[in-house]
């Protein structure tokens, strides 16, 4: 094939067919080149930064919303493409991270005009890094190339790090930011290094390509003994670090809490949220990779990849039960919120633990249901789950940044007598609390229901992720102490006679808006059907 | 001239690697935390410009180590920016010296 020919069907392929499917990322490029030039002609008199980003995430939500309607209308007919030859893979899964990433930057920039931070002056930087962060997760979301997976983790860390130190002048921001800095740079250049090995070894770097190369693979080296093999494995380890630093995993958690209560509360809900649903988008395109092409029958490969998941269960059990139990004897709210972001990653890693046993587990011979019927559960149950993260957690952090705005404390002993002072606000924190912990009738119940639900199923395959289940259960009665503390606190405590005053009312903006996040949660728990039929039908496209 | 076999670009790399996470473990100064970085990062790139000589990667390991290349600048750029931000609110660049949030 001559150069010429060559160059006229990239351009074809990436203006007919990657561009227009690339539409929703396009508009957050051009909203961070719009607030770019606000700052550079100092229209921010006229344009407030803020609206410019409001309009970026909304016009992106839009296009992605009609993206996903129309999977709706074309069941299974052309379910991925390819993007960009091969570097980003559009298909229900990635739409529905890019509606979830653009409907939550949405609500985040909403918070952020609503509390007050950034000031007017920072705004444009401020949102450039929001909407470079977003953009960066809703890669990582659709990441088909290890090139892709490097750049898209980079590219969510690197604002990351300068939103967390966001506050100038506070010792904690600066702190907080440099710990992110010093532990992200140090995971992402583990993670760089494993992923030139694993790219190496298999000849490939397109996840597809790697799928049946890794195939190939197991095939010439079937001995664990073999050097080769080893050097692969801790080339995966490798690339399992990174992600499990974005995941805030045991033991790569260090960052999460100090980073959280360092920065201000609308940024730690953002992190806590976005980058958790980006990272756990990029965890299963791995994971899926990792499995090989459906429907092989190599056992050695299959062996390795049924440690990984019980691997996986073991990181989740492990990871949920620290969470919970160093959150207990937190006097920061951010910080105990930090420790409760960790446990729930915990949790939600048990689902993607569950999906790889299903997947490469032997069959049990009284299998009601199929191994891809299986897997479909385990990816639904994430998916339910992160949706009822969002506004449970989004809730919390966002009561705690307006309720700073009022008595300029993060300490939990400062909440004292706030269901007398402001009952609607304490009403929403004891939905959003309650609905971390996982009671019925809220959300976080029936997301940890159908998690536990693959879990069980997942125990026939390997009856290890039995205990992983136990262990999810136990915690979620000790997670209950803590978060029944601070209620207890907001609702029997009286405040003392010094403290600051909340004047809060519910029928202001800011109200409406703690409403327009809390009531979701229990309407999550109550109407499960319609979100839980669109995570089967994105997940149902993976297997 | 004897040909230099892959095994060889790839113990360099490996002992970059090495002297990386070595220096990120123990160096309690942030730029010498942050030249561990690079270290890591250069092993890294080496491994993929060496990979793409030898085996089927072929141009996609050269293109990434471009890529890795500008990512890593774009990362130090950031990095000092929030160790100058440490230094001016704590008049040091010791790690160890950020010891206020705990717990």
């Amino acid at each position: 094939m001559k150069f010429s020919e060559l160059l006229s069907k990239l351009v074809a392929d990436t203006c007919d067919v990657s561009l227009p499917l690339f539409g929703p990322e396009l508009c957050i490029i051009g909203a961070i080149v719009g607030l770019l030039l606000v700052r550079l002609c100092n229209f921010e008199r006229v344009l407030p930064a803020s609206f410019v980003a409001l309009a970026g995430a909304g016009a992106g939500l839009g296009i992605s919303l009609l993206q996903f309607r129309q999977f709706g209308d074309a069941v299974a007919e052309q379910a991925s493409t390819p993007l960009f030859t091969g570097l980003l893979m559009y298909d229900p899964f990635t739409v529905f991270f890019r509606v979830f990433l653009l409907l939550f930057l949405l609500f985040v920039v909403y918070l952020t005009i609503l509390s007050g931070i950034p000031d007017k002056e920072d705004g444009p930087d401020f949102y450039v890094l929001l909407l470079g962060a977003t953009l960066g997760m809703m890669l990582m979301a659709s990441a088909n190339h290890l090139l892709m997976v490097f750049l898209a983790v980079e590219m969510t860390s690197v604002p990351s790090y300068a939103m967390v130190g966001f506050l100038k002048g506070r010792k904690l921001s600066s702190e907080a930011s440099l710990k992110y800095v010093v532990y992200g740079a140090g995971a992402a250049g583990v993670m760089l290094y494993g992923i030139s090995l694993l790219a190496g070894l298999l000849g490939a770097a397109n996840l597809t390509d790697m799928a049946h190369a890794l195939l190939r693979f197991s095939e010439m080296h079937t001995e664990f003994s073999d050097p080769a093999v080893r050097a692969l494995v801790l080339a995966v380890l490798m690339v399992l670090v990174g992600l499990a630093f974005k995941l805030s995993l045991v033991p790569f958690h260090f960052w999460c809490p100090d980073a959280f209560e360092g920065a201000a509360a609308e940024v730690g809900g953002f992190l806590s949220v976005a980058s958790k649903a980006g990272a756990f988008g990029l965890l299963v395109r791995v994971c899926l990779a990792l499995v090989g092409p459906p429907d092989h029958e190599s056992t050695s490969l299959a062996t390795v990849n049924l440690y990984l998941g019980v691997g996986l269960g073991i990181i989740a059990a492990v990871t949920a039960t620290f969470g919970n139990l160093a959150a207990y004897s937190q006097k920061n709210m951010k910080r105990l919120l930090a420790y409760s972001t960790i446990a729930h990653a915990g949790y939600m890693l048990m689902a993607v633990a569950a999906m790889m046993v299903v997947l490469n587990g032997s069959e049990p011979p009284d299998a009601v249901v199929s191994r891809a019927e299986a897997a479909r559960d385990c990816i639904e149950g994430l998916l339910y789950y992160l949706v009822v993260y969002f506004f449970m957690n989004l809730g919390a952090f966002a009561i705690v940044a307006l309720i700073r705005n009022k008595i300029f404390s993060e300490d939990i002993a400062d909440y004292a007598g706030l269901a007398r002072q402001a009952p609607g606000l304490a009403v929403c924190m004891l939905l959003c609390l309650f609905s971390l912990v996982g009671l019925p009738p809220f959300g976080g119940f029936f997301g940890k229901f159908v998690i536990f639900a693959s879990l069980y199923n997942a125990g026939f395959y390997h009856a290890s992720m039995w205990v992983v289940l136990a262990i999810g259960g136990l915690n979620t009665v000790f997670s209950l102490v803590y978060y029944i503390r601070v209620l207890k606190v907001m609702f029997i405590g009286s405040a003392t006679d010094d403290a600051r005053t909340i004047d809060f009312s519910m029928a202001s903006n800011a109200g409406r808006y703690v409403l327009l996040v809390s009531v979701p949660v229990l309407l999550l728990g109550v109407l499960v059907n319609p979100v839980s039929q669109i995570a089967r039908q994105v997940a149902k496209q993976l297997f | 001239m004897p040909a230099v076999e892959l095994d060889v670009y790839l113990f360099v790399a490996a002992v970059l690697f090495v002297c990386g996470a070595v220096c990120m473990a123990t160096k309690r100064n942030a730029i010498g935390v942050l030249m561990g970085v690079e270290l890591v990062l250069n092993g890294a790139n080496l491994n993929f410009v060496a990979f793409a000589r030898y085996t089927a990667l072929g141009l996609d390991g050269q293109v990434i180590a471009l890529f890795v290349i500008v990512l890593a600048a774009a990362e130090a750029a950031v990095a000092l920016a929030i160790a100058l931000s440490f230094y001016n609110n704590h008049l040091t660049i010791d790690v160890d010296r950020g010891n206020e949030l705990h717990g």
